[in-house]
């Protein structure tokens, strides 16, 4: 399986999730790419996205702050890689805007939409580090929502 | 809970060689004798002894000496480490694009 141009999908590390929706590629794709429609539904809840702010381009920003009930927020910053209009996105926190490496770099996020009929099919194949600098999420605490993982880790964990 | 994320990236970091993946994979099958193990590989025996410590000190793998044979064996419950931290990365996607599926089917008549 191909996640993307020249990338294999590593099944230890990535992951892909589809959904159709019942919108053309042009809405769908608007929902992803403007600001007030993305702080709407992009965090995960019960968290909420108190800014947002999209340069559409390669090499352009990519970032929103996540608000926790509890008030906590955090910024994240990626850059947009590839951005083709209505098809395809592509951004990381690897790099941040105008393609700086970033010191906490952790997934590149690849979001496809094609036209199923009337409805929109889309998919997105998000790969991860391979693992070898976990520890930093943990100092972090929340980053885009993988706070949430290492929760769900450490109730887990002490079942091992 | 720095316990446990150090858990997780040991694990990670195990099974981000392709040699121990393999090691992984036949010991999934049987318990194996190191020099079982070392069989299939063009490689020195200190070198995979040292592929064995990582999994070992990882926890997927653990020994045990009968004579001189030492035999390795999977400890599976270890290995769902990986599994449950990518099916938690998989829960937040699932999550989200959720949340868009709601969002984008909203956007209906709208321009």
């Amino acid at each position: 399986m191909t996640a993307t141009d020249g990338s294999t999908f590593d099944p230890l590390v990535d992951l892909m999730v589809e959904r159709v929706v019942r919108v053309s590629p042009e809405r769908a794709w608007a929902a992803w790419t403007n600001p007030d429609h993305v702080r709407q539904w992009y965090a995960p809840a019960p968290g909420t996205i108190s800014e947002c702010e999209i340069d559409l381009r390669p090499g352009g920003v990519f970032r929103f702050v996540l608000r926790q009930p509890n008030g906590v927020e955090n910024p994240i910053t990626c850059c947009y890689l590839e951005v083709v209009t209505h098809r395809r996105l592509v951004w990381t926190d690897a790099l941040m805007p105008g393609y700086r490496p970033s010191q906490t770099g952790f997934f590149t996020a690849v979001m496809t939409l094609e036209p199923r009929g009337d409805a929109t099919l889309c998919t997105t194949v998000a790969m991860h580090r391979d693992a070898t600098d976990r520890n930093h999420h943990a100092d972090m605490g929340f980053h885009d929502g993988w706070g949430t993982v290492l929760d769900q880790l450490g109730a887990y964990a002490p079942t091992m | 809970m720095v316990a446990s994320v150090a858990t997780v990236d040991g694990v990670f970091r195990a099974l981000s060689d392709p040699t121990r993946r393999d090691v992984i994979a036949r010991l999934t099958r049987r318990p194996e004798s190191v020099s079982a193990l070392a069989e299939p590989f063009d490689m020195a025996l200190p070198s995979l002894m040292q592929h064995l410590g990582v999994l070992e000190s990882s926890g997927l793998i653990r020994s045990t000496k009968t004579g001189r044979v030492r035999t390795y064996r999977l400890v599976p419950k270890r290995l769902q480490v990986a599994e449950h931290w990518l099916a938690a990365q998989r829960d937040l996607w699932e999550h989200r694009m959720d949340q868009f599926e709601s969002f984008a089917n909203s956007m209906e008549g709208e321009q």
